[in-house]
């Protein structure tokens, strides 16, 4: 039996898990979802997220401006690759934005060892302060944490359903040619759905550099739950992803509670499931080719 | 004076992988005119579409619009030209009102189409077009309806309205009788018949008593080439008609 403590700081912990996954793969779902391409250097991002944190609180002493200062540059990296890379490549097929994109996040682990070397880096937590929750001492940061992807998804859901972009984006998600057809570039909105997709998986960087020792591996150590993420959840579903995020988030936590090996083995037999039951994922559409 | 066409298209060829779905294609239609294509299925009327409204670039050949060269163009630069066309399914903003799918299709040709902070509603200029459009089409008295709750045919006239929105000088029109009822189609005939001749049309349809009425001049499609073109009486006389379409 879990004790009841244990049990809820495992909940906690399976939250900020699932938080930081959501940030982390938002972006790539994004990406799928408007331009049917599978954006591996999302991790990339997540990755440069995290450094930049780590050299600007260590250059400033604050934190939260290394975060913010690594969203930016997440944002304005993945502006870069689409511009200089993607653009060349929409129309290939969905594996070649694959293999393109995982070259893309080995050369730039590549480059961030040769930037930042092989140790891994310390980031302070920026809020050590805790609050009672049932009993059991919790983490403030855990907590802000958990709060940025609950406002970050409904900043997204506000985006996508209230404003002429987010339209935009999303009936381009059905058919490109309408949107253009109204006398919108759909290129600028895919340029505009990479900056938004950088920005959010540097985020999930930033955030979790305090938590966690920065080392240039970090990007390719989540590449598979980020692939569950997606899948569980549906590819290109925003709200498959998030929900399928704090699954994982949960059974991750609360899997290492009950039996250790179960942590990094239960997401894929949920992911098995998910898949022969609706092999679209949970709010997956069918995939449709362009 | 020589008058400029509204549409010119110069030896227009498009191939898919060694299958040439146009081949020469050559057709001038004057501005004003209601020109209506034809042909039996495969014959390159859609990639024809496609390659005018630029969705599809063509192998070689051109397309100019009312003189301007517009074959390298992208489609939403061809709207902003005077551009427009209809689909033979709409898709665009199903769960938004009939009101706001005009709008964003006024929007689209607006430099606010990009301030994520737009209050669509305070635009009284957007919403009294948008209105108007749909006056037009008839369809004021359900224009807080969402689009996912109308019939088919109701959809067909929301699609020619948020296209007539856009103040086209050139319209094409993708099969815009296709699934209407008896009742639908005289509705949107006379729609039809009643657009300006400032606006040049440019019409596929399988409907040929409706269709007929309609045009001016038919061009016949036939394995990716025009075959026949001419005035109706010309097309319906002549024995190639009767032979690729009619099957006679």
């Amino acid at each position: 039996m879990i004790d009841a403590h244990l049990l809820t700081s495992g909940i906690i912990f399976g939250l900020s898990l699932g938080s930081i996954f959501f940030l982390m793969t938002v972006g790539l779902s994004l990406c799928f979802g408007l331009m049917r391409i599978i954006s591996l250097d999302q991790l990339l991002y997540y990755s440069l997220g995290a450094y930049v944190t780590y050299s600007i609180s260590h250059a400033t002493s604050y934190v939260w401006l290394g975060v913010l200062a690594g969203a930016v540059v997440g944002g304005l990296a993945a502006f870069a690759v689409e511009r200089l890379l993607y653009r060349r490549i929409y129309e290939r097929d969905i594996t070649f934005s694959m293999i393109t994109s995982f070259g893309m996040l080995i050369a730039g682990i590549g480059a961030i060892k040769y930037i930042w070397g092989l140790t891994p880096r310390p980031v302070s937590v920026p809020i050590t302060a805790e609050v009672d929750i049932l009993g059991t001492l919790v983490p403030i940061y855990r907590l802000v944490i958990i709060g940025a992807a609950f406002v970050v998804y409904a900043g997204i859901w506000l985006f996508l359903n209230r404003t002429m972009v987010g339209k935009a984006i999303r009936a381009g998600i059905e058919n490109v040619e309408h949107v253009e057809g109204l006398g919108i570039n759909v290129y600028r909105l895919f340029a505009v759905t990479f900056i938004i997709a950088g920005t959010l998986s540097a985020l999930a960087g930033g955030l979790y550099a305090p938590l966690i020792m920065v080392d240039p591996q970090m990007g390719l150590d989540v590449l598979a739950f980020a692939f569950m993420v997606v899948i569980i959840g549906g590819l290109g579903s925003i709200k498959g992803t998030f929900v399928s995020a704090f699954l994982v988030g949960q059974v991750v936590s609360l899997g290492s509670l009950a039996y250790a090996p179960l942590a990094q083995m239960a997401p894929f037999a949920i992911m098995l499931v998910v898949l022969l039951v609706k092999p679209t994922g949970l709010y997956g559409s069918p995939l449709l080719k362009r | 004076m020589i008058q400029t066409s509204a549409l010119s298209i110069r030896k227009l060829d498009k191939s898919y992988q060694g299958l040439r779905a146009t081949r020469g294609v050559d057709l001038e239609v004057a501005p004003g005119e209601r020109r209506l294509i034809i042909g039996p299925n495969g014959a390159g009327k859609t990639t024809l579409f496609n390659l005018i409204a630029g969705e599809i670039r063509p192998d070689t050949g051109s397309v100019a619009l009312f003189g301007r060269e517009i074959t390298r163009l992208p489609s939403h630069r061809r709207v902003h030209l005077g551009l427009s066309r209809t689909y033979q399914i709409i898709t665009l903003f199903p769960r938004d009102t009939l009101l706001r799918n005009v709008m964003l299709s006024l929007l689209g040709l607006s430099p606010l189409r990009w301030n994520p902070l737009l209050r669509l509603d305070r635009q009284r200029p957007l919403v009294e077009r948008a209105e108007r459009a749909l006056a037009r089409v008839g369809l004021a008295h359900m224009k807080h309806r969402p689009l996912v709750e109308t019939s088919y045919g109701e959809r067909r006239r929301v699609e020619i309205a948020m296209a007539l929105a856009q103040n086209p000088r050139l319209l094409l029109l993708d099969e815009p009788f296709a699934g209407l009822s008896v009742d639908e189609r005289r509705e949107v005939k006379a729609l039809l018949f009643a657009i300006p001749r400032d606006v040049t049309i440019v019409m596929i349809e399988h409907d040929m008593d409706v269709a007929l009425d309609f045009a001016e001049r038919i061009s016949v499609m036939h394995f990716g080439a025009v075959a026949v073109d001419g005035t109706r009486a010309e097309v319906v006389a002549d024995p190639r008609t009767r032979e690729i379409y009619l099957g006679a």
